[in-house]
């Protein structure tokens, strides 16, 4: 499956900013299971300075800085990615997730390594007994990870509800965890605070997501959304994805931008300006299957 | 009283004895010493300790407390009696720190590099990995001549069998050197014959080598080298500027820099300059908020990319906090053979991390004998003595060690070293801590000899100036000739002669502009309130009046007289107010109040005022010290007093300062002031003034410190156009109007990028002023039929009234021009 994918973030300033200093993480990766063909960043106004940079977790980045007043940022990313199917299906049985956690405890290949920095404490996700014992309902005495894996996806599911209200990008799973409403990153963070309390590496996925419109109804252009959800190492068989707020394994609908501890380390577009003032954000992802003929009335509309 | 080393309590059970082997005899080193003291005696070391005393209050020498709900800065404490040490016992010192230093240096130049360390497990990854310390955006980033630690500080402390420990590093932003420099300064001058006999190795050397391996860092020629702290409620914030000025680089805040195409710029007066090198004093995270933590207003968003790019270096470089935890120190002996082949020389103090199983069990086996710390920076925990803890809460604390057992570590208490202080006409004996520091040259290592010495407030307590210690000078008795160069007093070498002004951060010159005003507003509230205060219990009804008046110049909006519809204020109510308006700590308009700004403003850029200003400054915010038993009729000698302060201030500032950007701002700013409380004054002499309200004038004059002008002019009689003259048109009179604005115009012609448009306004402003022909302006009295053709006094108060509105704009608008970009905050999207 091919997709073409645009992703536009707008913001308007009360004020104008004088300068403005930006990340963004926009670039989807090339992994395993999807090659990103070709990726374009176009900013506006146009910026000062722009370089790219590869950070710690192997993610794209690209620094940019607007040096002119300007009242309104304007940043759209457009890709292409190539989704192969299925990625191969979980091996069944495996290890108890007990001795999986034991195995990257003594790892010290580069690969162990790598997974056991997401066993930690990271900025926005802290460690807690409520989430260890949430967990714990699913990772049961020697229960194969993956089956305990998809179980506790499959409870935060059912146990949160989807609500766009009640969280912002600053709420702590522990606020999450009490309100049992969020949105994805909120669902994502609680899950990755579930599974490191037990000593599991897991880490925070962004990307986005194909949706399908309502059976007879066109594709509306933008109403797709960046999304998250959670990779956990196990070893053996390497990162399972797993997507906490549709209780589904990302398969061909699921696009991966970058990956990071939380939300901090991949947030797709961040900076900080001077002057400015209030400032309001608009956020607009279209996602765009090549092979599907069937465009031809688009609406556009805001999320 | 004679100093007896009988009658001393110098031992404490089992600790080492610096002054003593056997509690009675001096060691060697310590004989020429003690034979000094004894033959000054207790009195006199008594005076030169309140000398030294006072000197650190005037010099303003402070210590910043966190969590004082005023802010207090208090005032360095410092010991008189230097700690010694030996020429051979300090070479092992030196020895032990240098490899020491070494040591982390390549630790870190492994793990933010090909982490070999941590692949072989000679370094635990997890003390990578769990430690917000770690900074991620800076794997990988080459950093200039390997130089992770340009300097780094080493707490050492001696245990009974005369061993010397680390106990801490510092590697981040090691402070206090600073203050060691201070003490240096303080004690060599109690004690300018001992310290000359007794043959000890300057400290100056080291500074000279910090500041040229500084500007050795950047290839460029006369690089620009700044020293970025957090600011002035920063604990050590004195340190900072003291160092900066000592150094000769600029102190700046985050705000004073930013990030333009990769490269780093201050922000001057005369626009954006680029920054070669930041020494910084702002923790690691803290330095940018883009990449880093994202919460910080200390930082400046970018800076790690220009530090990407090459374009900047920052000593010490970013995430050096890395190993600044106790919890590496039971493998530096690993380490050190592992990276430099050698036994490690300098033991640390018995450490266990409890994130290895044999430590925990270890640690909750002897809980009694450790004190717990953690083991990352971002926990807020006091350290727990273990032996401290009551049995009740024992249980508990060991649940939350295995619970998380990373995040402690255990280290063994040692017993302190003790050493003589003087203490209240005695000597008693203390425990010390001694902060080394190290400096990476490039091309070698190089430590302070000596360092910062820190008393322990009791036996067996935490040293920490933050709990209010005390300090000591320490003292290296070399065994042969040393070099007597210092900073502040340069040899005789040629230089060579330069006058490069300063330049002056944007940020700066906000703060001398506003010393500059509110300087002289304390000293026009302080004049208006003493003319009324020496009149108001004699003010018979038309006198009251007057002094309502003037109170009206002050237009205060906290006014606690009674509103003019309501009733008329009696002279009981004007008193009241006048006594709030000098002591009410909670009145922003109060002398008192203003007094408290003008320390703070200046404390802000005392790195650029004289030692004697900033004396003065202190004096003059201490110079209100009246009391709720205070005497009414004494309030006009206390005014006195502080006017004499504030004479001695301006007097400084004409005649003590460099006539540079920062000179200008400050004069710009009294200009400023000056004319707006002249403006005010003269308005209610230019609406009519009926004859019984003519001692007005009388009182105007003395505000505006005329009275002996006029009176060599026209003797006694007061005339309303006379004293305009004076006050108003008088050119040679630097307290008249025109004075003020032609020496505002002057001045701010000579700022770069100047507004054309309000240098106009103010010499179109001049012009009208001197257009004003005051003779023949008909100074009608109340009431009189104004004879037709003679509206001269009405365009006077007009032009007063309208350049009481163009004053302020001109501050705003030189705010907004030179300053305000220093002020923002930015503001964080996306996060």
């Amino acid at each position: 499956m091919i997709y073409k994918i645009v992703h536009r973030t707008t913001y308007r300033y009360k004020h104008p900013a004088s300068v403005g200093n930006h990340v963004a993480c926009l670039k989807p990766r090339t992994t395993a299971h999807h090659q990103s063909a070709r990726s374009h960043l176009t900013i506006h106004p146009r910026p000062a300075t722009r370089t790219e940079r590869v950070d710690f977790f192997g993610n794209d980045l690209c620094f940019f800085t607007i040096e002119e007043p300007h009242r309104v940022l304007e940043v759209e990313a457009q890709s292409e990615v190539n989704v192969e199917g299925n990625p191969l299906p979980w091996p069944q049985p495996s290890m108890p997730w007990e001795e999986a956690v034991n195995s990257v405890l003594s790892d010290h290949s580069p690969d162990g390594l790598e997974a056991y920095q997401f066993q930690f404490e990271s900025p926005r996700i802290r460690v807690r007994p409520e989430f260890a014992a949430y967990a714990l309902q699913s990772f049961t005495p020697r229960r194969p990870m993956p089956e305990a894996l998809l179980d506790l996806t499959s409870r935060i599911h059912h146990d949160f509800q989807f609500d766009s209200k009640v969280t912002n990008v600053r709420t702590t799973p522990e606020e999450v965890f009490k309100k049992r409403r969020g949105v994805c990153q909120d669902f994502a963070h609680v899950q990755i605070a579930c599974l490191r309390s037990l000593n599991i590496s897991a880490r925070y996925v962004s990307g986005y997501l194909r949706t399908y419109p309502p059976p007879g109804k066109p594709r509306l252009v933008g109403a797709d959304a960046s999304h998250a959800w959670v990779s956990a190492y196990c070893p053996g068989i390497g990162w399972l994805d797993v997507d906490p707020t549709n209780n589904i394994v990302p398969s061909d609908g699921h696009v991966t931008l970058a990956w990071g501890r939380d939300y901090g380390d991949v947030s797709p577009l961040r900076g900080l300006i001077l002057g400015g003032g209030a400032h309001t954000l608009r956020v607009g992802v279209d996602m765009e299957p090549l092979d599907v003929e069937s465009n031809s009335s688009l609406v556009a509309v805001d999320t | 009283m004679t100093v007896d080393l009988n009658q001393t309590p110098l031992r404490y059970g089992g600790a080492y004895d610096e002054l003593s082997a056997d509690g009675v005899t001096p060691r060697p080193h310590w004989a020429h010493l003690m034979q000094s003291l004894k033959a000054i005696g207790p009195d006199e070391l008594g005076r030169r300790w309140a000398r030294a005393e006072r000197r650190i209050r005037e010099n303003g020498i402070s210590y910043n407390i966190y969590g004082d709900p005023l802010g207090a800065s208090r005032p360095w404490q410092i010991d008189i009696v230097p700690l010694l040490i030996p020429a051979d016992e300090w070479r092992t010192i030196e020895a032990g720190i240098i490899q020491r230093a070494q040591l982390l240096n390549l630790m870190l130049e492994d793990l933010y590099g090909p982490q070999n360390l941590v692949r072989s497990g000679h370094f635990p990854a997890t003390l990578l990995y769990a430690n917000p310390a770690f900074l991620r955006p800076l794997v990988g980033v080459p950093v200039p001549a390997h130089s992770y630690l340009h300097m780094l500080a080493i707490d050492l402390a001696r245990s009974p069998d005369g061993q010397w420990w680390a106990l801490a590093d510092r590697t981040q932003a090691p402070s206090g050197s600073g203050y060691a420099l201070e003490n240096r300064t303080i004690i060599a001058d109690v004690f300018p014959n001992l310290f000359r006999e007794s043959n000890v190795l300057r400290l100056a050397p080291f500074f000279r080598a910090q500041r040229e391996v500084l500007t050795n860092l950047c290839q460029r020629d006369n690089p620009r080298i700044v020293l970025l702290t957090p600011g002035p409620l920063n604990e050590t914030y004195f340190e900072h500027s003291y160092i900066a000025r000592y150094l000769g680089f600029t102190l700046v805040q985050g705000a004073d820099l930013t990030v333009r195409k990769r490269r780093v710029y201050l922000k001057t007066v005369a626009g954006l300059e680029q920054v070669d090198v930041i020494l910084r004093r702002v923790d690691d995270s803290f330095c940018d908020p883009l990449e880093l933590r994202g919460d910080s207003l200390l930082g400046v968003a970018g800076l790690v990319d220009a530090v990407v790019a090459g374009n900047v270096k920052i000593a010490n470089a970013l995430g050096s906090g890395l190993i600044e935890t106790a919890a590496i120190m039971p493998f530096l002996p690993g380490l050190c053979n592992e990276l430099l082949g050698e036994k490690l020389k300098l033991p640390s103090v018995a450490t266990w991390w409890c994130g290895q199983k044999y430590a925990l069990d270890w640690v909750l086996d002897h809980l009694d004998s450790v004190v717990v710390k953690p083991a990352f920076p971002s926990r807020s925990m006091e350290p727990v003595f273990g032996a401290d803890l009551p049995h009740s809460e024992k249980t508990k604390f060991l649940e939350r060690l295995v619970a998380r057992p990373n995040e402690y570590v255990a280290q063994e208490q040692v017993a302190l070293s003790t050493a003589p202080m003087w203490d209240n006409g005695q000597l008693n004996s203390s425990s010390v801590v001694l902060r080394t520091y190290v400096l990476n040259t490039g091309s070698g290592w190089v430590a302070i000899p000596g360092g910062l010495v820190r008393v322990a407030e009791a036996e067996g307590s935490v040293v920490s100036m933050q709990r209010g210690g005390h300090s000591k000078d320490a003292w290296v008795l070399w065994d042969s000739p040393v070099d007597t160069f210092s900073l502040l007093r340069p040899r005789n070498e040629p230089v060579e002669l330069r006058r490069v002004p300063r330049v002056v951060p944007s940020s700066v010159a906000d703060n001398c502009f506003w010393l500059g005003r509110y300087v002289e507003r304390a000293e026009n509230i302080a004049r208006i309130l003493r003319a009324m205060m020496t009149r108001v219990r004699r003010a018979e009804e038309a006198e009251l009046g007057c002094l309502i008046r003037l109170h009206s110049c002050l237009e205060s909006r906290h006014s606690k007289l009674p509103k003019a519809k309501h009733r008329r204020p009696t002279a009981a109510d004007l008193e009241l107010e006048l006594i709030s308006l000098v002591t009410d700590a909670k009145r922003p308009d109060s002398l008192i109040c203003t007094l408290a700004e003008v320390f703070r403003i200046g404390g802000n850029i005392r790195e650029r005022l004289s030692s004697d200003m900033m004396f003065l400054i202190g004096q003059l915010r201490d110079s209100i010290h009246a009391g709720q038993g205070t005497p009414f009729l004494e309030f006009p000698s206390l005014l006195t007093d502080c006017l004499g302060l504030l004479s001695a201030f301006s007097g400084m500032e004409r005649e003590n300062i460099n006539r540079g950007l920062g000179w200008y701002f400050m004069t710009i700013g009294r200009r400023v002031e000056r004319a707006i409380y002249l403006t005010r004054q003269l308005r209610e002499i230019t609406s009519p003034l009926a004859e019984q309200d003519w001692s007005l004038l009388e009182c105007v004059l003395e505000v505006a410190d005329s009275s002996m002008t006029y009176r060599t002019r026209y003797y006694t009689t007061l005339q309303p156009l006379a004293v305009l003259d004076v006050l108003f048109a008088d050119e040679t009179n630097p307290r008249s109007l025109d004075f003020q604005l032609s020496h505002l115009a002057e001045l701010y012609q000579k700022l770069p990028r100047h507004l054309p448009v309000d240098s106009k306004a103010m010499r179109a402003a001049l012009q009208l002023l001197r257009s004003f022909d005051l003779q023949n302006l008909n100074y009608a009295l109340p009431g009189a039929a104004e004879p037709s053709g003679f509206d001269g006094l009405a365009r006077l108060s007009n032009f007063l009234r309208e350049l009481g509105g163009l004053l302020p704009s001109w501050s705003n608008n030189l705010s907004s021009r030179y300053f305000s970009h220093a002020r923002t905050l930015p503001i964080t999207i996306g996060q």
